[in-house]
């Protein structure tokens, strides 16, 4: 039974990592970090996978651990000055149809983003991922009205960011 | 186009070239350990409230024999029966308040749980500080109302007392020394919590105000 429940488990998580990836890849600076990160979040949605009952999809239920244990689970490491080394290969896959300024454009929105705090760029997240305005809401605990006003007030910022 | 739908866009157009985990590693990540913040809340908490239940087992043979002999057996029972039963509620409240605590709960729930369990123990803490303060100083009310006898009953107990000192000078060394230890003590523990809190709820918080904020 445990064996399976698992192999039912790493088996799911394996197809739907690269939700976690991203949300490490926002929340953390350094390959170390994210891989740690990735470990904890791999921790908690193990433990907490006995109560999924699977009446939503996994992917779905996997947003909630995943940004809580970034939000406020996951304890930074103090592992010498935080670099920024994989801030330059975050969106590098080289797309012929695009010229470069929008190539320019999309790191340099990754990047404010990334500048964000931890609840706002929460929000921007689960935006990229076309969440709706109920299940954002959902997910953070606030209501639907304010993730509205909030996230039209954080694109407003980056904006402003990017077109000083 | 806007930026950030820009972005939006390519998010889900293209994959980031994320590192690919295999089947086996995500399976021996499941035998690691965590080291969550809750985890740490949960070890520190019992600490400190075994470190609390603990000290009351501290008290030296001495200090009873002196209590009991200036009549105060009695009134320490009592305290002690209320002392124990808010122990007990305090550690029920604090199980309860943990057992609440669930990853899957939505990010705000998420921190106001964690938050309310830290609460119970620090509410256990200024209750334990309290305590001692209160009874620290209403058994020295009593002591100086019965300075006398307090002295005759150290004489007998500590021989050097009652042949080196006079009374006065008696009742300054030891009221003087009582205020000196209380407040030393009362500096410690501030400054351990003062480092416990900084550093395990500092960034905790600033994310709970910030989603506060949102609701404003």
């Amino acid at each position: 039974m445990n064996k399976e429940l698992e192999h039912n488990f790493v088996k799911q998580l394996e197809e739907n990592q690269n939700v976690v990836h991203k949300i490490c890849r926002l929340y953390t600076r350094n390959q170390d970090a994210h891989n740690d990160l990735f470990q904890e979040i791999t921790i908690q949605l193990w433990k907490a996978f006995p109560k999924f009952r699977g009446e939503a999809k996994f992917s779905t239920w996997m947003y909630r651990v995943a940004l809580n244990t970034a939000i406020t689970l996951y304890r930074k490491k103090k592992r010498g000055i935080q670099t920024q080394d994989y801030e330059s290969i975050s969106f590098k896959i080289a797309s012929v149809a695009y010229d470069d300024t929008i190539e320019e454009q999309l790191k340099l929105m990754y990047v404010a983003v990334k500048d964000l705090n931890d609840i706002d760029k929460a929000l921007v997240f689960l935006y990229l991922e076309d969440k709706s305005y109920r299940e954002i809401s959902e997910t953070m605990g606030i209501s639907e009205v304010n993730a509205r006003v909030k996230m039209n007030r954080i694109k407003e910022k980056l904006r402003k960011i990017l077109n000083p | 186009m806007d930026q950030l739908e820009l972005l939006k866009k390519e998010w889900k157009n293209r994959e980031q070239d994320f590192p690919v985990l295999s089947f086996d590693e995500i399976y021996k990540m499941l035998l690691k350990k965590s080291s969550s913040v809750i985890k740490w809340i949960f070890i520190i908490s019992i600490i400190e409230i075994a470190f609390w239940i603990g000290l009351n087992f501290l008290i030296p043979e001495s200090s009873k024999q002196i209590n009991a002999e200036m009549g105060l057996d009695l009134s320490f029972i009592v305290f002690n029966i209320i002392h124990y039963c808010i122990f007990a509620f305090f550690i029920i409240l604090f199980y309860k308040n943990y057992q609440a605590i669930q990853i899957t709960d939505s990010v705000k729930d998420l921190m106001q749980k964690i938050l309310k369990t830290r609460r119970t123990v620090r509410y256990f803490v200024y209750y334990n500080v309290g305590a001692a303060i209160v009874s620290m100083i209403a058994v020295n009310i009593y002591y100086y109302t019965h300075k006398e006898k307090l002295f005759e009953v150290l004489s007998v107990n500590f021989e050097d007392i009652g042949t080196n000192l006079t009374i006065d000078q008696f009742t300054t060394v030891f009221f003087g020394a009582q205020v000196v230890v209380g407040i030393l003590l009362i500096g410690f523990i501030a400054f351990i919590y003062y480092l416990v809190y900084g550093l395990m709820l500092r960034r905790l918080k600033h994310n709970y105000v910030e989603l506060k904020k949102m609701e404003d």
